[in-house]
């Protein structure tokens, strides 16, 4: 298109073909740049992208405001180092979550009492009404509160609900779970994180 | 037993795919034919072998064979027997066959077509068809495979492989999970496949101007193979864009069609560089000019449709239309990656070379040529700021830290200006002569058109419109209406001395296809535009709450609430329904049911609105069911539209696909030779 001139109206000027055998001129270079630029950042995001649910290293730390049904206050992460925590995300909406609720609820009562066990839930995406009745129907007494923000979630990159990390008493995750739990299999990697 | 003939068949159709590629490059470079009819017959084998393998999926999906894990997650028995065939592209493993599929079909296509006429094309055209092929084959045979299998240890655990594991019997669960809710929709039939053989016709043009590349047979003739294959692939994408918006409008409940979001985005890129290339691909034809520019744009086109599919298929945007997150991203973006160096670097070479040098230069601005440069440079435009807008929240997020995301009022406040601009081209562009145009022979063309366009922003303002930018919109919009049928009278009015008026139209048409299809899609696009202004500018929503018996206004409507209903449907889902009376003055025209459905069963999106909505040419009356009262059941919440001649935008997809079929249709031999010797000879077909 930089072709506009010939004023005088000459109606064919056929250049001739390989007049000018230059390889690399610097607006291919720009071009050619331009497109590895692009490609790069597809790539960062690629990675980004596909960066998945952590299941070794600290555990992010956050801070759950605590339904106030189930007493309120707040409860944060890095001052439960010494105890076994399980983070457990789970959302009143959700059909998996129901099934794993009452085995939850049956750990948390076989571990309360010696005090470097905590059940933690995480409720994702939800409405305070229709959680508050989840809690409820299951007669859960964990501590529970909503994820505001998604912000956990994000931290912890979860896919849906529910998901489950138990996390050790060095502050590190011991184990991810990503579908639903039952009693024995939670018994089973706290029984071992304890034993650490 | 058939999971075993699938994943045969596309194993084998891997190999050929990739002896097909070093066959024709092989044959190519030594001069050999034996080795390029090879790499042709492996070339199409693939096609039956794909067949075969999508036959064998489609069976079993029928058959409810949920040893196969992707029939498994995407059918279930309750399902209808369409949903079942359509559950093919309903996953992404699946539509990953689906794609395969097509693509194999295009190329065969392509090779049996225009073996004859574009003999020394054929062997890159095959390799790079068949590199495609052969890429998107590894993803299905290797990394997504469809027929992967359940499998169950005696000790209870269950495990996906192709094959059977050592000390594992096949698990087989009694029923299916069943298709994602939001696509059992009449729509999930066509708009995916529409849109995938919109998308990868796109790899056909690009594989016969990559073959001129690496050929350096630079004449015309890959122009010629390449015209009809991407308007074959134009008329797809448009088709599925089309059908899109439909879909959209009647299930997603936002009262719209079109919401910019990145995966519509990333159909909608390749279509405007294509339409872009539809153009200036006219200007190469009758003078030789745009070379480079020409080669740009397939190479943009077909670029977009890889960026398109690796973007939406690898969790890189996020959008209704994500996939869940799959291992196929890094394997994708190497594709894209080489795909996009190789293409480029050739064109660079070609062009450094001076091989694609023009063969005329510009004589005046006043030219069909400078004005359909124009037109590129405005579709360039949008394509940027479309791209910009999709893609922003990627590069915000690396470089400042914060993910930005651009809603609709950049994509209107942005593009309206550049398609405005379009439409002022479409009323010009088709007045104007090749080589130059006197300023008074355009006016004097475009008298009549704009008289017209000046008594309909009279009529607009007499019956009480006063919004200046919706009577702008029209009054562009409208004379290149006004231009088309204009230019469409006069030619058939010169025939119509010799024949009925009937006959001239049918002959002109039947003559000039490639014009006359191109004014019938203009005025597709003019009676769209008509469309997207009158249901953008002057759309009216409102949304109340209402007791049952109660009433609430819009525009010329009544709505009245009746009640409410429950009901599950066989799929399990739970209905919400609401009916309630529309009525135009006192006189009762419609009893609608919005409603919302709920999954129970699913996680993450498992609720869908469906609007209900009664349609008048002049108008929809669009109800959404927000919320209720869930105890009580006294009360419903209602989000109410009215949209004008959002119609308009339908019928102008109607009318636009027409024209392609028009445009596309191929032309009896006597007549193409006529038209050839005549743009060879002419410099100007126009008055």
């Amino acid at each position: 298109m930089s072709d506009v001139s010939a004023p005088d109206g000459n109606l064919s000027i056929p250049s001739e073909p390989a007049a000018r055998p230059r390889w690399l001129s610097a607006f291919a270079v720009v071009i050619f740049l331009l497109v590895v630029a692009l490609l790069g950042v597809l790539g960062l995001r690629l990675i980004e992208a596909n960066k998945t649910q952590p299941n070794h290293g600290p555990a992010p730390d956050f801070t759950l405001q605590i339904f106030d049904e189930l007493g309120g206050g707040e409860l944060r992460l890095s001052e439960q180092r010494g105890k076994v925590v399980v983070v457990n995300f789970w959302a009143s909406w959700c059909g998996p979550c129901r099934v794993e609720a009452p085995d939850l609820q049956a750990v948390w009562e076989a571990y309360r009492d010696r005090g470097d066990v905590l059940i933690v839930g995480v409720d994702y995406v939800d409405n305070t009404a229709d959680a508050l009745a989840y809690i409820e129907e299951f007669g859960i007494t964990y501590p529970n509160g909503p994820d505001l923000g998604t912000r956990i979630s994000t931290a912890y990159r979860i896919q849906g609900v529910p998901e489950t990390f138990v996390i050790g008493k060095d502050g590190n995750i011991f184990q991810f779970i990503f579908a639903g739990v039952t009693a024995r299999e939670l018994s089973n990697v706290i029984d071992r994180a304890l034993a650490q | 037993m058939l999971a075993e003939l699938g994943i045969i068949t596309t194993a084998v159709a891997l190999l050929l795919a990739w002896y097909a590629v070093l066959a024709s490059v092989w044959g190519a470079q030594s001069g050999s034919e034996r080795w390029v009819y090879s790499a042709r017959n492996a070339a199409l084998l693939t096609w039956p072998l794909l067949t075969a393998a999508c036959a064998a999926m489609i069976i079993s999906q029928v058959n409810g064979d949920f040893h196969i894990e992707y029939v498994w997650a995407t059918t279930e028995r309750s399902s209808d027997i369409f949903f079942k065939l359509t559950a093919l592209w309903g996953g992404q493993a699946g539509s990953l066959l689906f794609w395969s599929w097509v693509l194999s079909t295009f190329s065969a296509a392509a090779l049996l077509w225009n073996w004859r006429s574009e003999r020394r094309l054929m062997p890159y055209v095959i390799a790079f068809t068949m590199g495609t092929l052969g890429f998107f084959l590894i993803l299905n045979v290797i990394i997504e495979n469809p027929f992967t299998r359940l499998w169950q240890y005696p000790n209870g655990q269950v495990e996906t492989a192709l094959f059977q594991p050592a000390g594992a019997m096949p698990a087989i669960p009694r029923d299916g999970r069943g298709l994602n809710p939001l696509l059992r929709h009449p729509g999930m039939v066509f708009h995916p496949p529409t849109l995938y053989l919109g998308y990868v016709g796109m790899v056909i043009p690009w594989a016969f101007a990559m073959a001129a590349l690496a050929s350096g047979e630079l004449s015309t003739h890959w122009i010629r193979a390449t015209r009809r294959w991407i308007l074959v692939a134009w008329l797809f994408l448009s088709l599925g864009l089309i059908l899109g918006g439909r879909w959209a409008y009647d299930v997603l409940g936002w009262g719209g069609y079109w919401g910019w979001d990145p995966v519509e985005n990333a159909a909608l890129l390749p279509w405007l560089t294509g339409t872009a290339f539809l153009h200036s691909v006219m200007i190469q034809e009758k003078r030789g000019m745009l070379k480079v520019w020409n080669m740009a744009l397939i190479i943009l086109t077909y670029l977009l449709v890889i960026l398109g599919t690796f973007s939406t298929r690898s969790g890189i945007v996020s959008s209704v239309h994500s996939f869940a997150q799959s291992p196929i991203g890094p394997p994708m973006f190497a594709f894209l990656a080489i795909s996009a160096l190789l293409s480029i670097g050739l064109w660079l070479y070609r062009w450094q070379r001076g091989e694609l040098a023009a063969e005329h230069h510009l004589e005046s601005w006043l030219s069909r040529e400078s004005l359909f440069i124009l037109n590129n440079l405005l579709f360039v435009a949008i394509t940027v700021a479309v791209f910009w807008g999709s893609y922003a929240p990627i590069f915000t997020e690396l470089f400042i830290g914060e993910k930005i995301t651009l809603g609709p009022p950049y994509f209107n406040s942005v593009t309206a200006p550049l398609f405005a601009a379009l439409y002022v081209l479409m009323g010009i562009a088709p007045l104007s002569a090749w080589g130059r145009t006197s300023s008074k022979r355009l006016g004097r063309a475009m008298l009549i058109p704009l008289l017209l366009t000046a008594a309909l922003v009279i009529l607009l303002v007499v019956f009480g419109m006063r919004n200046w930018m919706a009577i702008l919109g029209y009054a562009l919009v409208g004379f290149a209406g006004f231009v088309t049928l204009y230019e469409i009278w006069r030619g058939v009015k010169a025939r119509a001395q010799r024949e009925s008026w009937l006959m001239a139209a049918w002959k002109l048409f039947g003559r000039n296809r490639r014009r006359y299809g191109g004014y019938v899609i203009h005025l597709g696009v003019v009676v769209i535009g008509l469309g997207v202004i009158g249901s953008t500018v002057f759309q009216q929503e409102t949304q109340r709450t209402l007791a049952e018996g109660e009433a609430l206004t819009l525009g010329r409507y009544t709505m009245v609430y009746d009640r409410l209903t429950r009901a599950v449907a066989a799929d399990g889902r739970v209905m919400t329904i609401a009916e309630v009376e529309v009525y135009d003055g006192n006189r009762l025209v419609a009893t609608l049911r919005p409603r919302q459905d709920f999954f129970p069963n699913t996680e993450g999106m498992n609720t869908m609105t469906i609007a209900g909505s009664y349609s008048t040419l002049e108008s929809d009356f669009y109800v959404l069911l927000v919320a209720w009262e869930e105890i009580s059941q006294a009360g419903a919440t209602f989000k109410v539209y009215l949209n004008p001649l959002v119609n308009l935008v339908w019928w102008g997809g109607i009318i636009l696909i027409v024209g392609i079929m028009v445009a596309a249709w191929p032309e009896p031999d006597r007549l193409r030779a006529a038209r050839e010797m005549s743009a060879a000879g002419a410099t100007s077909l126009r008055v």
